[in-house]
């Protein structure tokens, strides 16, 4: 169950079956991604790979004295690229390697370009998704949805990434969804397409309680990726960005040549992978600067949020100038989230007072897109115990605040959903599963898919699951990985925010759909 | 994890089950069970209950703490993700996940299009030698012409009014020509020709493919072969310039197409390129390493902790071997990294890449690899490590004794001081009972010839006393008496589970820390290395081919022969004392001190001097922060009840100051380390110390302004990008270019002996070098 392992293994395996002997790798975009995160180049070097190249690339050399290992996802440009590539080889010998399941007819229009005879294997390794984390994986997409309904692109690549995430750890799995989100019905449906489809493949050993794979929307929790999240990989991802574990410093001013991309890996650096999943507090003395750094980046509004006991205030908030255009907008979604049935809900009032303060068209347009998203309508259960708001009024407003606090008090909903469902208690009303079957037992190895992007807190959130709860093994998964600002992109490509003023009266007056 | 959660892992060895007693050997386990144990089988169940009780404890305990260190404080909160639960890291190994092979499918596609291709291919080289089967020089043109329609039938004229190619319309002026390999009609423009060579080249290999070939730089078609590309533009133009083609053979674009594509098949089969040889030559050199290395270390390993299992000559000479392959690897992938720099038209980019690779990956081999080569000492060096072992063992000999004479002494204290507490109690009667009952049955079970190490822990002791009581009480029939005693005894017992669990979660953090702190010290010594390695990169590659790596020993720091010895000690301590170590330091006076005065060892001088205090904690305190290299073991028995952190920093610091002294002449203070009155100025008979180089003073030497030594080519892959200037550069000493031209000069000497001569060429190439730099430095520096 671990997915950084399993794609390393599968590129172990192709490496060492072609042989010794200089070898170069050949990629395509996704794949170059996919393989970066496993493996680096020093690791990969020893092993006489020297070379990386793209199939796309127009400008490789006849290099007949390498063996090439081509590594590629079996898209039609892909075939086409290596068709032509096998009828003027470049190397001496080929090693194809796709990574999904390929047509046969594909397969025979490979073989009739290959005169030449210099391919020697072709099969498929299952290694089609980005593996972040041991326990998490994500495919990289961005805005897989148009309006509630799935981009078709996005839903083939999502089955696929998915599909074979179930491969490569050779799981057969049962298959839950959220019964509200009809995204992930539609998701659910096409996984067990393709697994009734190829059946010959999914054909493992038994185990003795079948493995779950249980497939959320985001739109049932959209306050985690609106919240601060306060780990270290985290914090990095919300200030810096992560992309394929690789940080973007090129922006900053002043950085040094070789910090231009800084690569964050929990296989080669020590202190990210003790680090990664402890919050800033913990980490404490061990990261001073970047705190520091944070804290300048800060300062004024901690200090003022302080005070404030009850979201209530947020009006208040609001109007101090020192809060950010960016934070305001998001503490307004939140209470939007929050107070969406409230008989005095204020939205109209803070969203005058988000113009007033000049707020850009843009985020205020977000605010009834992330309400049109994430809403009570769409919920399929209750994001908001009543106990919980407060909880996670304060907590936001806390978190705000500075290091010495407590970080964490934000479960995300997820923790619920899965605590539910290890204890065999997720209802079957909500959670429906797909098929007539269903667990007796409770689960053992679990695979989560959030459609719409998974969090790093989540990720935390499965870390620690897995730690405490022995026996039971969670893999995270999602569209992608988010922090605020590309969940907000997220929310944003769905198209959502096209009907922007319809949906402030819609959440103004109490609709009732559950 | 399972030895954090197993308190079992921090006693092992030949325990008896219910005491827990360690004892030497099965027989003596054995002996020791019919002895003692023999009269209270019934006991032995809730014994092991009590045992796994403990194992239980000690998990909850562990459980416990990690949370609590997590709320508690920051600082430690890495460490405790160390422990307990399942880190998703750690999940159990997992197979290769599924794979489906496409290959049987592909073949029987391919040989279906295969057949087709390859009988296409043979039918023209057929033909093609049917038409060169003559002398088509000295025959006349229609007898040619006769000849050649035989070969193939030609389509008519009439059935091809428009060129198949291009789609022009054939006429008077644009006139139809025939392939002569397969019959088709083209115009002028799109045929092309045939030259016999071409042609014989291509019979000939398919009669006789193991034939020699002419290298493809001799064969008049090797433009056409390796550019491909260009081929029919030149073709073409030459038909035009030249009418008479009465030696070449006119035919269409397929077939020549075709032929070309046979044609560098047959190239390529034929030749190897350059940096393939070199590259197959450089993959033995590393497999060569791979197998001598360890061999090496094995032997330097043994023979720096004075063994004479190995003799120092054959380690020496595997050591010259092993820096021989080094060097040879070093040598032969900066040829690879500059194979074709001087050519006319500069290789390809990716040429260039992948030459830069394989260059870099030879030097992390090689970096990597070194780091394990450890020194060998000199000979004095030896003898002087050997008389210290023997030292060694006779000390560890009389240490034993003294352990034993030791416990002997304490057990008698304890005894009688037991004694006088049970009197103390509420039994009266009991005072009278043991002592003349142990006198009369001699159940002295600790005193005798088992007086073991781990016996030392009062706690144990005790329990055996009370033990033997019970039995006493049980035998006398005094049931009440016995009553309290087993009250007592089950109250030491949890008082010692305690204590063991304590220990098991003392060491279990401790094991956790110190592998950080080996894990930092790795890593700043790869650091080090790392820092260095640039340097002397910067400063070296540029004067000579063969210097730019340096085979200088790096050592793990445990196996530094200067503290071998001592480590030899320490082991000695612990295992007389393993078990004192955690319990009661402070209350029992310690062994440490008892051996003081007998201690020869090379502490410094006033240590060995000092009387022994009473307080040991003092004295091993002291002994830690005087002694840099004891003090892991030193202060593992103070670390005792304080929590590790601070036993851990003292240890950090002298080896990471010890660290930061490393340069290139550690081999030489280490070598004196060895022997503490060994003056350090004295050169090092070693002959590879001399390869060693100092960083730190090739600064401190003057810059030469004109850089007379600046070569083209930079070898190192990490400096080609970012400063190309060769600023670092600063003259070698001169003795020491002398040196290492010995040197090669004996590795030539060696290497023709053998009878190797692609070595011979590379060492001699170095050598020239070498003595060219040489040169001009003696010009530059007058």
């Amino acid at each position: 169950m671990n997915v950084v392992f399993a794609v390393k293994q599968y590129i172990s395996k192709m490496i060492e079956d072609s042989g010794p002997g200089m070898k170069v790798l050949l990629m395509d975009k996704e794949t170059t991604g996919i393989v970066s995160m496993v493996y680096t180049q020093s690791e990969i070097l020893q092993k006489e790979v020297y070379l990386f190249e793209r199939i796309d690339s127009q400008n490789r050399e006849i290099m007949k004295h390498l063996k090439a290992i081509c590594f590629l996802r079996p898209t039609k440009e892909n075939v086409d690229y290596l068709i032509q590539e096998l009828r003027r080889p470049k190397y001496s010998i080929y090693f194809i390697y796709f990574s999904n399941v390929i047509s046969k007819s594909d397969v025979k229009s490979l073989a009739e370009a290959d005169e030449q005879e210099v391919v020697a294997e072709v099969q498929e390794f299952y290694g089609d998704y980005i593996a972040v984390n041991p326990h998490l994986f994500s495919l990289n997409i961005l805005g897989c949805c148009q309006g509630r309904n799935w981009d078709p692109v996005q839903l083939s690549r999502t089955t696929q990434g998915l599909t074979a995430l179930l491969l490569s750890l050779k799981k057969c799995p049962m298959i839950r969804y959220q019964l509200s989100s009809e995204a992930a019905k539609r998701l659910a449906e096409c996984v067990k397409q393709v697994i009734t489809k190829e059946y010959e493949l999914f054909e493992f050993r038994r185990t003795e309680v079948p493995p779950l794979l249980l497939i959320l929307d985001r739109c049932d929790d959209a306050i985690t990726p609106l919240l601060n999240q306060w780990t270290y990989q985290a914090m990095v991802h919300e200030l810096l960005g992560i992309n394929n574990n690789r940080i973007d410093l090129s922006r900053v001013p002043g950085i040094s040549k070789d910090l231009r991309e800084v690569v964050l890996s929990a296989e080669n650096d020590e202190f990210y992978a003790n680090n990664m999943y402890l919050n800033f507090a913990e980490i404490g003395s061990n990261i001073k600067n970047l705190m520091e750094d944070f804290q300048k980046k800060k300062p004024k509004e901690q200090q003022k949020l302080e005070s404030i006991a009850d979201m209530k205030n947020v009006k208040r908030l609001l109007q101090n100038p020192k809060v950010t255009e960016f934070d305001a907008a998001r503490l307004v979604m939140l209470y939007a989230l929050h107070y969406e049935r409230h008989s005095s809900n204020s939205l109209p009032g803070l969203m005058m007072d988000l113009r007033n303060k000049g707020v850009s068209e843009k985020y205020r347009k977000l605010v009834s897109a992330v309400v049109e998203y994430g809403g009570k309508r769409v919920r399929g259960s209750d994001l908001f115990s009543p106990k919980d708001a407060v909880a996670i009024t304060k907590q936001f407003l806390k978190g705000l605040k500075g290091v010495e606090n407590v970080y964490t008090q934000h479960q995300p909903f997820l923790h619920e959903t899965l605590d539910h469902l290890i204890k065999g208690k997720l209802k079957e009303n909500l959670y429906p599963y797909l098929g007539p079957s269903t667990l007796r037992d409770r689960p053992q190895d679990i695979i989560v898919f959030i459609i719409g992007g998974a969090t790093y807190e989540e990720a935390l959130t499965v870390y620690n699951l897995n730690r405490t709860t022995p026996g039971v093994r969670i893999v995270l998964g999602g569209t992608t990985v988010h922090n605020t600002k590309s969940f907000l992109e997220e929310v944003l490509a769905s198209g959502l925010h096209s009907r922007s003023k319809e949906s402030s009266q819609v959440t103004s007056k109490p609709a009732s759909r559950r | 994890m399972a030895s954090l959660d197993d308190p079992g892992e921090v006693r092992e060895g030949f325990l008896c089950p219910l005491c827990l007693k360690n004892l030497q050997s099965f027989y003596q386990l054995q002996s020791h069970y019919e002895e003692e144990h023999s009269g209270e089988d019934r006991d032995v169940k809730g014994q092991i209950k009590s045992l796994v009780q403990k194992a239980k404890k000690a998990k909850n305990r562990l459980l416990k703490r990690e949370g609590d260190d997590r709320v508690e404080s920051g600082t430690q909160g890495y460490e405790s993700f160390s422990y307990g639960g399942v880190d998703p890291y750690m999940w159990e190994p997992q197979e290769l996940g599924a794979v489906r092979s496409h290959l049987s499918d592909f073949k029987k596609h391919r040989a279906a299009r295969i057949d087709h291709y390859v009988v296409e291919v043979n039918k023209l080289i057929i033909r093609l030698e049917k038409l060169t089967a003559f002398d088509r020089t000295n025959t006349e043109s229609a007898k040619i012409r006769a000849i050649e329609k035989s070969v193939v039938p030609w389509v008519n004229d009439q059935d091809v009014p428009f060129c198949p190619d291009c789609g022009n319309k054939f006429s008077i002026r644009n006139r139809r020509h025939h392939c002569r390999l397969c019959g088709s009609i083209m115009c002028k423009k799109c045929m092309e020709l045939i030259s016999l060579p071409f042609a014989n080249k291509l019979t000939s290999a398919s009669k006789d493919s193991l034939s020699t070939h002419t290298s493809p730089s001799q064969s008049p078609n090797s433009v056409h072969g390796s550019r491909r590309g260009s081929i029919s533009s030149v073709s073409s133009v030459s038909s035009v310039l030249d009418e008479k083609d009465d030696d070449r053979i006119r035919c269409c674009t397929h077939c020549k197409d075709t032929l070309l594509k046979r044609e560098q098949q047959i190239d390529e089969k034929e030749h190897t390129p350059d940096i393939v040889k070199l590259y197959e030559k450089l993959r033995l050199c590393m497999e060569k390493v791979d197998q001598k290395a360890p061999e090496y270390i094995k032997m330097a390993a043994s023979l720096n902790a004075g063994e004479t299992t190995y003799s120092l000559e054959h380690a020496g000479d595997l050591r010259v071997e092993v820096q021989k392959v080094y060097e040879l690897i070093d040598a032969l992938s900066k040829k690879i990294l500059t194979l074709g720099l001087n050519q006319d038209p500069p290789p390809h980019p990716n040429t260039l890449r992948l030459q830069k690779m394989i260059r870099y990956s030879a030097t992390l081999f090689v970096q990597e690899k070194l780091l394990g080569l450890m020194s060998l000492p000199t000979r004095e060096q030896f003898e002087e490590l050997k008389k210290k072992r023997k030292q060694e063992m006779e000390r560890k000999r009389i240490l034993e004794r003294q352990a034993v004479l030791e416990s002997q002494r304490r057990l008698e204290e304890r005894r009688s001081d037991l004694a006088s507490h049970a009197a103390n109690g509420e039994v009266v009667s009991l005072r009278g009972g043991p002592a003349p009952l142990r006198k009369a049955e001699g159940w002295l079970p600790l005193s005798g010839s088992q007086g073991q190490s781990e016996d030392s822990d009062p706690l144990l002791q005790q329990i055996h006393n009370i033990t033997s009581f019970i039995r006493q009480a049980k035998a006398a029939g005094r049931t009440d008496e016995v009553r309290t005693l087993q009250e007592n005894l089950r109250q030491l017992q949890d008082e010692y589970d305690q204590q063991q669990t304590e220990k098991a979660i003392e060491l279990s953090r401790r094991q956790a820390e110190e592998e950080d702190l080996q894990r930092e010290q790795l890593q700043m010594l790869c650091e080090r290395e790392w820092e260095r390695e640039r340097e002397q990169f910067r400063a070296v590659s540029l004067h000579t081919r063969t210097r730019s790596l340096d085979f200088r020993e790096i050592r793990p720091f445990q196996l530094e022969p200067g503290r071998e010895p001592r480590t030899h000690l320490a082991c000695a301590l612990d295992l007389g004392f393993s078990s004192v170590q955690s319990s009661t330091a402070v209350e029992t006076p310690s062994p440490l001190s008892a051996l003081e005065p007998v201690s020869v060892w090379s502490g410094p001088p006033a240590l060995g001097q000092e009387s022994f205090p009473q307080s040991t904690v003092l004295q091993q305190n002291e002994l830690a922060s005087l002694n840099p290299f004891d003090e892991e073991d030193a202060s593992s028995p103070t670390a005792e009840g304080t929590s590790s952190p601070p036993a851990a920093e003292p240890s950090f610091g002298p080896s990471a100051r010890s660290l930061k002294e490393y340069n290139p002449f550690e081999e030489e203070e280490e070598a004196v380390a060895g022997n503490p009155f060994a003056n350090p100025d004295s050169p090092a008979p070693n002959p590879f110390d001399e390869e060693d180089e100092h960083p730190h003073q090739r600064p401190s030497s003057p810059p030469v302004p004109g850089n007379p030594f600046e070569e083209a080519t930079c070898t190192n892959p990490f400096e080609m990008d970012s400063d190309s200037g060769p600023e670092g550069e600063e003259p070698i000493e001169e003795e020491l270019l002398l040196q290492q031209i010995d040197n090669i000069k004996a590795y030539i000497f060696d290497a023709k002996q053998c009878g190797r001569l692609d070595e011979v060429e590379v060492l001699t190439e170095n050598l020239r070098e070498l003595k060219r730099t040489l040169a001009k430095q003696k010009g530059g520096t007058d």
